[in-house]
């Protein structure tokens, strides 16, 4: 499942999604609002064309690295430190399969997935981070 | 013919997050960032170069589908056609 949205993530819901018989490893990322001295973060999504680039990202990583199932979970709007802001979960047969699909949906999200984000802070409102993706 | 144009990250702060321009028939991507360069106060400095040029950080998308600003300026846009204008992604 590929999803977009304010909600809070459950890591457990997602972990229980990508269980499978046939796999003996899960491997989960969890990306979170870390404190460089700002109040929050706030996500913007270009939702549609999001949606359809981290599925397009998901399906190369289940075929790349023979994955059993792939989830990944991107929260938008205003997110106050700690909170959590990107999960991936994955599973396959064997532990290198999933840390390397695992990887490679994080990296090619951050580089090709059109999200952005924008400190908040006390002093200047807000600033946006220079992305580097294409 | 009218554009709905979207902007995202720091081009929401100075497009707005959608809007709709007017153009002739037959104008072109350049023909549209022209005219918000012109009717958008800090646009044109914040998405040109001086010299003109498309600054490198301007990434643009039609109808959903990026567009290299390099060679597809010169694109005629048709009624309803969507540009969006963002900067680099910056996610996860």
């Amino acid at each position: 499942m590929i999803e977009i949205g304010e909600e809070e993530i459950s890591l457990d819901r997602m972990i229980q999604r990508v269980r499978r018989n046939e796999a003996g490893a899960v491997v989960s990322f969890l990306g979170t609002v870390r404190d460089d001295g700002i109040l929050g973060m706030e996500v913007e999504a270009f939702r549609d064309p999001a949606l359809s680039e981290m599925e397009a990202i998901r399906q190369e990583a289940m075929s790349r690295f023979s994955l059993t199932a792939a989830e990944v979970s991107h929260r938008t709007g205003r997110l106050a430190v700690g909170e959590s802001i990107l999960a991936i979960v994955c599973s396959a047969a064997h532990r290198e399969e999933a840390f390397s699909g695992c990887r490679y949906i994080l990296e090619e999200l951050k580089a090709r997935a059109p999200l952005w984000k924008k400190e908040i802070s006390s002093d200047s409102g807000g600033h946006w981070v220079e992305g580097h993706g294409r | 013919m009218k554009i709905k144009v979207l902007a995202f990250a720091a081009f929401g702060g100075i497009l707005g997050r959608e809007r709709e321009v007017e153009l002739e028939e037959e104008a072109s991507v350049k023909d549209l960032l022209d005219e918000l360069a012109s009717i958008v106060p800090g646009f044109r400095e914040a998405a040109f170069e001086p010299s003109g040029i498309l600054r490198d950080y301007v990434l643009l998308m039609v109808n959903r589908k990026r567009i290299d600003p390099e060679r597809d300026l010169s694109r005629i846009l048709v009624e309803g056609d969507e540009l969006a204008i963002f900067p680099p992604l910056a996610g996860g």
